[in-house]
């Protein structure tokens, strides 16, 4: 008679795209409890018109709540920001946070002071580090218009202008996102071989062509992960203008997720603010595929 | 000798020790905001458990802002989570609560041993919603060994306050002198600096849930406080100032009168206070030819609907909410009382003399608008207020705004 092989090995009989999928299947099963379930159940949400403070219960609206963002003057306004601050502090903390790699990847002797100052406002809540600037940018206390009197230069109210108050925030960002910037740089300017530069060196090249012929473009895929990361977190920007100056003077530095966090958590108007989150989330995804996109085809 | 005794005492102690989880069968947690003395509740909460053996409470703090607070408190209640029981409460919420069907009601508790502010306060559509905690109000602060010195009386007006500043920084002649500190961030104490001039010139918000806005008084309020910028009173920064940098700068000495809560007294008071028996708390002033207006504040109690000992819990409520603990907190936390009969009170003015004189203010004390949406209406003057003060938007617009805004959310 002959035997029944053990249970364990009808798996290796299966083809390889079904245990493949066999294998998956966990994963899958986890990432859509995490991510395409909620996804789905904001989407459904946004269809309806949910405020706990009505007393009502949930109704169907349809397209409503969307209708009522074309027309509200805040979206718009908080949208710009969001947008604004993403222009400017990803090419800010680009520049900056390559410069620092370059900088920390200069032969001292002791490198780590400057990698270690790389890592503090990178290991810093976010959160944090809009209250310490907040205090830094204080028109009375703070240390920037203090510096600024030393110079001769008057202080000025930084929070009392939108056009002051977003550059604070901007500076803030930058400051607080290039070293992440400068880590995955820094990571990719050790994979670049030192006899490329020695070749280099030996052809007459200079300093500065060095740097556009072969460090800039061998970093590129280390840029573009940086890129896609900081550019979805800056999509999202909510802590430090939050702290910094809670969206004022008046909503002009309010961000899109300060909008939605407001709707939703203050003034507990879940459909318009699972709307609003749609939008943001629709934004991160096209920025993705855009940045996806770009990459294939340099590929 | 004993040996038997003692282990006759262990046996005993041991099952007390067993038994004790039978008596001790309801667990209360009470949320209370880290700013109000929760040290001090906790004496009033000892005297609670002491006369229910069997329930233990607990307290949780957390937020030191009433925003922060109520973030906090709408996570968790939006979450139908039952792990607090009784909630502390600013006295604008309780609308907002019952709307959300989170605080259980109170059958047939009789409202009129509280005055009359904070039993309307906890009213909604004819339900009592939360019992008052305390009560408080927005007085006016000054310095009265200066108004003494230039032999100037306690403002009535707000241009009798802009005079004595001018007065007083005349003969002072001292550049770190503010004349009036107020709040200007865009906090919640922001809506009732928009609302102190808005009333006093008899103009109402909101009545019966129907917006009532009057927006030449609106104007006039929001150009009162730009005044007070333009005209070197106030300090060119006021839109940075919130609530307790108020306090900071009044008790440093820095600030001839200051707009502020109740709690900023005892600290003035304080042994690094350089104000100390200096200072004087009287009405907040009027506009020319209008009525002294004041905020109301204050804190009530309410049971959480989604807890699972709402008879223990309501019973704890009535007792943080009784005489007997209202006494107790004015005594030893210098929280203004809810009932009218405690500001006269020998032990409660040995603590603090000048709550003989806080009843009147409490009592005419305006309540901001009470609705379910509240926090849309607050966000809206807010802001408005923080704007204008910044100098971003001209007082005209700012009132042209609140109006287009609050039309949409109380329509």
């Amino acid at each position: 008679m002959e035997k029944q092989p053990p249970a364990w090995s009808r798996l290796l009989d299966l083809s390889d795209k079904a245990l493949a999928v066999l294998l998956l299947a966990p994963a899958g099963l986890l990432l859509s409890l995490i991510i395409v379930y909620p996804v789905l159940r904001l989407i459904y949400t946004s269809f309806f018109s949910l405020s706990l403070t009505s007393g009502l219960p949930a109704e169907f609206v349809g397209l409503e709540n969307y209708q009522l963002m074309i027309e509200d003057p805040v979206f718009w306004e908080t949208t710009w920001n969001t947008v604004l601050i993403t222009l400017i502090t990803v090419p800010g903390a680009l520049v900056v946070g390559m410069g620092l790699a370059l900088l920390a990847n200069l032969p001292f002797r002791r490198q780590w002071p400057v990698r270690l100052s790389l890592l503090i406002p990178w290991a810093l809540p976010l959160s944090f580090a809009g209250l310490i600037f907040a205090w830094f940018f204080h028109s009375e206390y703070g240390v920037v218009n203090d510096v600024l009197s030393r110079f001769g230069i008057e202080g000025v109210i930084w929070f009392n202008s939108p056009n002051l108050a977003f550059a604070a925030i901007c500076l803030t960002i930058i400051w607080k996102t290039s070293s992440f910037m400068a880590l995955i740089i820094l990571a990719g300017l050790q994979t670049i071989p030192r006899s490329l530069y020695e070749a280099a060196d030996v052809d007459g090249a200079g300093r500065i062509r060095q740097f556009f012929e072969i460090t800039l473009p061998l970093l590129k895929p280390a840029i573009v992960v940086a890129l896609i990361f900081r550019t979805i977190t800056a999509l999202q920007t909510f802590d430090i203008p939050f702290m910094m100056t809670g969206g004022g003077p008046g909503t002009s530095t309010a961000t899109l997720a300060m909008y939605i966090h407001q709707n939703t958590v203050s003034f507990l108007d879940l459909g318009y603010g699972s709307a609003l989150a749609v939008v943001m989330f629709a934004l991160s995804m096209c920025v993705t595929v855009i940045y996806l996109r770009i990459i294939r085809t340099k590929e | 000798m004993n040996k038997s005794v003692v282990a006759g005492a262990l046996l005993s102690a041991s099952i007390f020790g067993l038994s004790a989880p039978a008596f001790a069968d309801t667990e209360l947690k009470v949320y209370i905001s880290s700013q109000h003395q929760p040290q001090v509740w906790r004496q009033v909460l000892d005297k609670f458990e002491a006369a229910n053996p069997g329930t233990k409470v607990t307290i949780e703090t957390g937020g030191n802002t009433s925003e922060a607070q109520a973030q906090y408190l709408n996570t968790i209640m939006s979450a139908k989570d039952s792990s607090l029981d009784v909630l502390i409460l600013d006295v604008i919420r309780p609308a907002q609560f019952a709307a959300a069907g989170w605080t259980s009601p109170f059958e047939g508790k009789d409202m009129s041993v509280y005055l009359p502010a904070y039993a309307e306060a906890n009213t909604v559509d004819g339900k009592v919603v939360a019992l008052p905690a305390f009560a408080d109000s927005m007085f006016l602060y000054y310095r009265k060994d200066l108004l003494e010195k230039y032999g100037i009386e306690p403002p009535k007006t707000w241009d009798e306050l802009k005079a004595a500043v001018k007065k007083i920084n005349g003969g002072e002649n001292n550049a770190d002198l503010q004349g009036l500190s107020f709040q200007g961030k865009a906090i919640e104490g922001a809506v009732c600096t928009f609302l102190l001039p808005y009333w006093s010139q008899g103009k109402t918000l909101v009545d019966n849930g129907k917006l009532t806005f009057d927006k030449t008084a609106a104007v006039n309020s929001l150009k009162l406080w730009k005044s007070m910028v333009d005209d070197g009173i106030s300090k060119k920064n006021i839109a940075e100032v919130a609530t307790d940098d108020t306090r900071k700068e009044f008790q440093a000495g820095n600030v001839v009168f200051a707009v502020n809560w109740s709690y900023a007294w005892a600290q003035s008071q304080g042994k690094d206070s350089a104000v100390a028996g200096k200072v004087g708390v009287t009405r907040l002033p009027a506009v020319a030819g209008g009525e002294q207006a004041t905020c109301l504040g204050g804190w009530e109690w309410g049971v959480s609907a989604y807890s699972k000992n709402q008879d223990a819990a309501k019973k704890l409520v009535s007792f943080l909410s009784s005489q007997e603990a209202s006494k107790h907190m004015a005594a030893n936390g210098s929280l203004l009382p809810t009932y009218p009969a405690l500001y006269q009170d020998a032990d409660v003015l040995k603590a603090a003399p000048w709550f003989a004189d806080a009843k009147q203010v409490v009592e005419t004390a305006k309540p901001r608008p009470v609705t379910p949406r509240y926090n849309e209406v607050s966000e809206v003057i807010r802001t408005t207020v923080n704007a204008v003060l910044a100098g971003v938007t001209t007082p005209e617009d700012g009132a042209a705004q609140i109006e287009a805004r609050l039309k949409r959310i109380l329509r």
